[in-house]
């Protein structure tokens, strides 16, 4: 079944080419949703059945792998192939599952947008397809080839509503910062190459594949993919485009911003493994990237007014946790030959995939009942929307990481690996503390965005109804998964020894925890019991600040605390010193590139042309039309010719 | 016998008055009169040299005297084209004022 893996990304293709390409009458209802489901249903049945026989213990690496030759470059060829192994399957559990979902759910939400429905599910179709290219590639140029094609999906989804200014400028930060990611993830890219001569991940990853490059080098190229992954996971600093990319539809922050395509860094960093251990420097780096995120893009979430915009801060401190996790795990595998961080990042990809486009696409009900973002103008919303106000507290006590729901299980494999990480290096503590304020602020600012959205009175005049069915049963399943992909821990092998699989050569004989021994741990391990007290802590804060009548929020509008606010609602006025200081640099350097083109480069093109401008101008004076003058030119030639050869000539001795 | 310099200074001369009339004179058919004397003086001195050889090696070359022959029937042809394009440049600009006709120039 697994070499009929590379059949997946083709559904959602030809699905594209089809709504692309049909005349609009037959694309039937909701211009193209049917075939949109199609694409995206029947790439969901083929990864559950190449996840099933992942499962079953079977993988698909290297030279077995069916692979076709792309391109022969001199005496290298370029191939493409796949590569199943469980981070690939786990990559396309999330992929389809949320995919096929939104795409369910976008009948509802895109029902109101008329002819422009039918560029929404063809570039939603064409995402979906190349993300699921990106995730089985077997190469990191194939890899970067998809990984700019979902870049560019991104772009025109955040474009969508492209007359709106803000969604236009937002569309193009996002595809110029993410730019920059992609610029060191192919100078990476390229530094192995040098070194290596193959991108193949077979060729990479093997025992001493990479021992032609040396020590700094290496530390160079896998800090330059990771920085591929800062700029797709939007890590700090590049992580403002997110919030600016909440411009797009909300099924597109569900299904590109929250769920999938910005996962993209985490899987590459994570794919990358193999790499990254053999420098922990780059480790450090990854970890400190990570952590920082978490806390930065956390706080930045607290005073937000724009529903999505809170979820899309989320996104990027939830990213920073999983990315912080990579990092510490790196650490643990070098020092503890234990996989502990590895797997409890990609867990809590997972349950996050999940969570967070559950949260999303709630957010998508919300708006579509009150036709606004700002939270301000919602409120007492618990009424009118019973399934969504419902499925969204599930996702809130999820991400806030209540117990038993998934977040909890996830977020505390994640906070476990870094505090054990920093038994080898003590800067993992302080990355712990990051974790646990970010802990305690996911908890606080969810309940914030909860309560502001249902509980109390309406604060403005709208008319608020529950959504239809297309939208409500996703956000069913999806609350059923928010609640139960944590259980993943304990099904079967468990999850911890699943995701152990797809790095087993760097761990050898590494200890294997029973289920028993996994769920021990995490009770009796008082770790476990801060995170959680910080996550009630967070949710009764916010329930005594948003919930309780008659709390005085006017407080925190002056002195020290109203100068805190206003950084908070400014972002730490990030995303301002980005427009006042760095593009202006940018600007006056190109202002000086252009100078240089315009007057040097141009100047001495154009000068050239001039100069021989003006030679033909003073020359064809010459050829006035007047026969006489030609002829007079003639004679006086010949006469010349002639006094040259007879005297000047035989003067000179010839 | 006339010494062959002579001829050749009363063609040199015919030629240069020739040349001196195409040069300056502004009516075109005066200016076609011209080259037609320039074209004699050629003609005048085949005759010449074709005369003048009998003198150096003793016997006859009659085939300069066949090339002026030649060259008389095609300054005839020649003046018949030359007068039928200034009829036409006259038709055409109602003047045969070299000068003036210059539409040709850049």
């Amino acid at each position: 079944m697994l070499e009929y893996a590379w059949l997946i990304p083709i559904f959602p293709f030809v699905a594209f080419l089809l709504i692309a390409l049909l005349p609009k009458r037959t694309l039937f209802y909701e211009d193209g949703w049917g075939y949109a489901v199609g694409g995206a249903a029947g790439a969901f049945a083929l990864s559950i059945l190449v996840v099933w026989d992942v499962l079953m213990g079977d993988t698909l690496t290297g030279a077995e792998a069916p692979r076709t030759t792309w391109l022969i470059i001199g005496g290298y060829e370029v191939e493409f192939g796949i590569w199943i192994d469980q981070l690939t399957a786990l990559m396309l559990v999330v992929v389809s599952i949320v995919g096929t979902l939104v795409v369910v759910y976008s009948a509802g939400y895109m029902h109101h947008e008329g002819d422009t429905r039918r560029r929404y599910y063809a570039e939603i179709m064409l995402f979906v397809s190349v993300m699921y290219g990106l995730v089985i590639a077997d190469n990191y140029l194939q890899m970067f080839i998809f990984w700019e094609l979902v870049g560019l999906c991104s772009y025109l989804l955040i474009g969508f509503w492209y007359e709106r200014p803000s969604a236009a400028s937002a569309a193009k930060r996002a595809f110029i910062v993410t730019r920059i990611g992609d610029i060191m993830f192919l100078a990476g890219i390229i530094i192995l190459f040098k070194y290596v001569g193959t991108l193949d991940f077979a060729g990479l990853f093997e025992e001493g594949g990479t021992h032609a490059v040396p020590t700094d080098m290496m530390v160079l190229a896998t800090a330059l993919i990771f920085g591929g992954a800062i700029g797709k996971s939007a890590q700090f600093p590049l992580h403002e485009w997110l919030p600016d990319a909440m411009e797009g539809p909300t099924t597109v922050s569900a299904l590109i911003h929250a769920a999938t395509m910005v996962k993209a860094g985490v899987y590459l960093t994570a794919r990358s493994y193999p790499l990254l251990v053999q420098t922990p420097e780059s480790l450090l780096f990854v970890a400190a990237i990570g952590g920082t995120t978490a806390l930065v893009a956390a706080t930045c979430a607290l005073a937000q007014n724009d529903i999505k915009r809170v979820l899309a801060y989320s996104t990027i401190s939830q990213l920073g946790y999983m990315i912080l996790g990579l990092g510490a795990g790196g650490y643990l595998v070098i020092h503890a030959n234990s996989p502990g961080g590895y797997t409890a990042a990609t867990f809590h990809l997972m349950n996050h995939a999940f969570f967070k486009a559950l949260l999303f696409l709630c957010a998508g009900s919300v708006i579509h009942a009150v036709s606004t973002n700002d939270m301000r103008m919602m409120g007492g919303l618990r009424k009118h929307m019973k399934i969504t106000s419902l499925t969204m507290l599930i996702g809130a006590l999820a991400i806030a990481g209540v117990p038993p729901l998934s977040g909890f299980w996830s977020k505390d494999e994640v906070l476990a690996a870094v505090w054990h990480a920093g038994e080898f290096d003590s800067i993992f503590f302080v990355l712990w503390f990051m974790g646990i304020a970010t802990a305690f602020l996911t908890a606080f600012y969810m309940f914030r965005m909860w309560f502001l959205t249902f509980a109390g009175e309406p604060r403005s005049d709208y008319h608020a109804h529950e959504s239809p069915k297309t939208m409500t049963v996703p956000l069913i399943i999806l609350a059923g998964l928010a609640v139960s992909s944590g259980f993943a821990l304990f099904i079967g092998d468990g999850f911890k020894l699943f995701m152990e699989g797809s790095i087993e050569e760097l761990v050898p004989g590494a200890a294997v925890e029973s289920l028993g021994d996994i769920a021990v741990e995490i009770f009796t391990d008082p770790l476990t019991y801060v995170s959680l007290v910080m996550a009630f802590a967070g949710i009764f804060l916010a329930y005594r600040m948003y919930y309780v009548p008659g709390f005085d929020r006017s407080r925190f509008s002056s002195g020290v605390a109203g100068k805190l606010q206003r950084a908070l609602e400014n972002r730490w006025y990030i995303s301002k010193f980005y427009d006042d200081f760095a593009v202006k640099v940018v600007y006056g350097l190109s202002l000086v590139c252009d100078a240089f083109d315009r007057y040097v480069i141009d100047g001495i093109v154009n000068g050239f042309a001039y100069l021989g401008g003006m030679t033909g101008g003073a020359i064809r004076k010459v050829q006035d039309g007047n026969v006489q003058r030609y002829t007079a030119v003639i004679v006086v030639g010949i006469c010349l010719i002639l006094i040259f050869v007879l005297y000047i000539l035989p003067w000179g001795g010839w | 016998m006339i010494p062959i310099e002579y001829w050749l200074i009363v063609s040199s001369l015919l030629f240069a008055v020739g040349a001196y009339g195409v040069l300056t004179r502004r009516n075109a058919i005066v200016v076609l009169m011209c080259i037609e004397i320039m074209l004699n003086a050629a003609n005048l001195n085949l005759v010449v040299f074709s005369s003048y050889h009998t003198v150096l090696h003793g016997w006859a070359d009659p085939s300069g005297q066949a090339f002026a022959l030649f060259s008389i029937a095609i300054a005839a042809a020649e003046v018949a084209v030359g007068l039928a394009i200034i009829l036409s440049v006259y038709r055409r600009y109602k003047t045969i004022d070299v000068d003036k006709i210059n539409v040709l120039r850049w």
